[in-house]
């Protein structure tokens, strides 16, 4: 896994259209690749599409028209157990589950266990691993409901970190932290993300905070998808 | 355009009840009866139901009873019947949920291809189709008078009418977590055991509670048909014609079911965790409008 060729397309769309109807289509993307160890940062206005389209490349949602492949895997077929790694703008969370059991949850999908029951070893480990990482070993047994909104979010971080995936589709998973804790998240998230040679495509409203993590960032906007060049990146972020 | 005529929705409350009135008129057909009724439940109450007959709290005359004096109770026809009521109450709400759960959960739409869910749909319906009491009949006949027969009946009542409630608060429950394990490829049984129930953990087992309530109300009337519990003596003596040993059964059974209803209220009120803040006092729970 890690090491691959490094020029190796992990999500490519072409000529999709994303939306939920025939009549109202939110978007057209006519082609974007996005390659092991790249990292892009899709901006937009508040309903616009973002999430539909992470929703799209996940599977989750039906894309209108077009071909997505997710690590070879072309949509309706789905990439292998645990590749694809989903950190909803909601989260998703088990609330009356502790931290440990959520993150289990990711790294069972990779690392496995016996029929949904018991998790192998290496998922436990990885699970420990990743909630480490996050900075929640202290709330390791706390049930999620009783944490704060930035920690909660950091678990859903943890848990898709624990599945070791070659592609992560993040929704917002930096709002709600504070500036330090911010930086200490999306750092992990960006070294994972170099060492595993994974890809990352998330969505952020802060310009400043998508140009330091990102290689590239994207604005939704008028029904599509579009490179910003490094100029008006600038003046973006300096606005 | 024109403007959309509102219309307050008591008027609706209105026309039904109106509908129901003229309904009733239909089926009677001498209000006259219905009017003499009254005079009939009084003359009835005091000749033959009023002072019910606690005698049924002593022990039986045959067999021997071999507790002690102050445990005499424990040989009366009450006790023996209203415990196997409570028994049978308890054993089927239990195999039911055994087998209730995972129907369910073969049931719910958000996480059973639409297939499977149909047919297990069709399964819980065609179980709750027919009342307990008629359940309890057909074991009878099939495998004789008992409470053997009581908790067949039961059971398979409670997998029909627990795995409906089952499914609708599994199909409730946020669909969040279940996308971001459909992204990451779980398999249906890991999403079942991992996010549905320890998310609706708190639904199921309110449920369960609430269920084995229901259940012990239910059970007191199964004993007629011969499936066991205290149905038994109350079908024996109103036989008999002896109404005040009859009342006194019926008295019991009120006081069990508060009890148990009052217990019920006060343990589901720790699993509904946004409500719990206010928890009802001991007291509170047997107060109406608390
Ligand atoms: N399940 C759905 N069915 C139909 N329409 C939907 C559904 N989910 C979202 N929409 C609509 O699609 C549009 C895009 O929503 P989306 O969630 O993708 O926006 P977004 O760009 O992520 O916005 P935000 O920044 O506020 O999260 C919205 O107009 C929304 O009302
Ligand atoms: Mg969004």
């Amino acid at each position: 896994m890690p090491g691959g060729e490094s020029n190796q397309i992990l999500v490519q769309l072409e000529g999709v259209v994303i939306g939920y109807s025939q009549d109202t289509p939110l978007a057209e993307i006519s082609s974007l690749n996005v390659r092991c160890g790249e990292i892009i940062a899709i901006a937009g206005l508040s309903g616009i599409g973002k999430t539909t389209l992470i929703k799209t490349i996940a599977g989750l949602v039906q894309p209108l028209a077009g071909r997505i492949s997710v690590c070879g895997a072309e949509i309706p077929k789905r990439p292998d157990r645990g590749n694809l790694g989903y950190i909803p703008q909601r989260l998703g969370l088990v609330r009356h589950a502790s931290v440990f059991h959520n993150v289990l949850i990711g790294s069972r999908a990779t690392y496995g266990g016996f029929l949904g029951v018991l998790a192998s070893k290496d998922a436990k480990e990885m699970a420990r691993k990743s909630i480490e990482k996050m900075g929640l070993t202290e709330k390791i047994w706390e049930p999620v409901r009783r944490l704060s909104g930035g920690q909660q979010r950091r678990v859903a971080t943890a848990r898709t970190l624990a599945q070791s995936p070659r592609v992560i589709l993040a929704d917002e998973f930096l709002s709600e932290l504070d500036h330090e804790t911010m930086s200490n998240v999306s750092e992990t998230v960006v070294n994972y993300a170099r060492s595993a040679d994974a890809a990352v495509i998330l969505i952020e409203h802060d310009m400043k905070r998508a140009s330091n993590i990102a290689d590239k960032i994207m604005v939704m906007d008028e029904g599509t998808l579009k490179i910003l060049n490094p100029e008006s990146m600038m003046m973006e972020v300096q606005k | 355009m024109t403007e959309k005529i509102r219309v307050h929705p008591g008027f609706y409350f209105l026309m039904l009840f109106f509908s129901a009135v003229f309904v009733m008129n239909h089926a009677v057909d001498d209000w006259g009866r219905a009017a003499n009724g009254l005079d009939n439940l009084k003359t009835f109450f005091y000749q033959s139901l009023w002072p019910p007959d606690w005698s049924v709290f002593k022990p039986r005359a045959y067999p021997q009873c071999e507790a002690p004096e102050w445990l005499e109770v424990t040989c009366s026809t009450a006790w023996i019947g209203m415990t196997e009521t409570l028994q049978i109450a308890f054993v089927s709400t239990v195999f039911g949920m055994t087998f209730s759960l995972p129907l369910a959960l073969l049931a719910a739409r958000n996480i059973s291809p639409l297939a499977v869910s149909t047919f297990a749909r069709l399964l819980l319906a065609s179980l709750r189709s027919l009342p307990s009491l008629i359940w309890a009949i057909f074991f009878v006949i099939l495998i004789g008078m008992g409470p053997v027969s009581g908790i067949f009946a039961m059971t398979v009542y409670t997998v029909g009418y627990l795995g409906k409630l089952q499914y609708e608060a599994i199909e409730g429950m946020n669909n969040t977590p279940l996308e971001a394990a459909d992204a990451a490829g779980l398999s249906g049984v890991d999403k079942a055991l991992n996010i549905v129930i320890p998310e609706s953990a708190n639904d199921l087992i309110s449920q369960a509670i609430f269920m084995f309530e229901y259940n012990v109300r239910h059970g007191t009337v199964i004993g007629i048909v011969g499936a066991g519990g205290i149905g038994y003596y109350i079908d024996l003596y109103l036989g008999f014609l002896v109404y005040d040993r009859v009342l006194a059964y019926l008295i019991l059974i009120f006081a069990t079911v508060l009890v148990i209803d009052a217990a019920s209220v006060y343990i589901r009120s720790f699993f509904n965790d946004e409500r719990s803040q206010k928890r009802p006092t001991w007291l509170g729970v047997f107060l109406p409008g608390q």
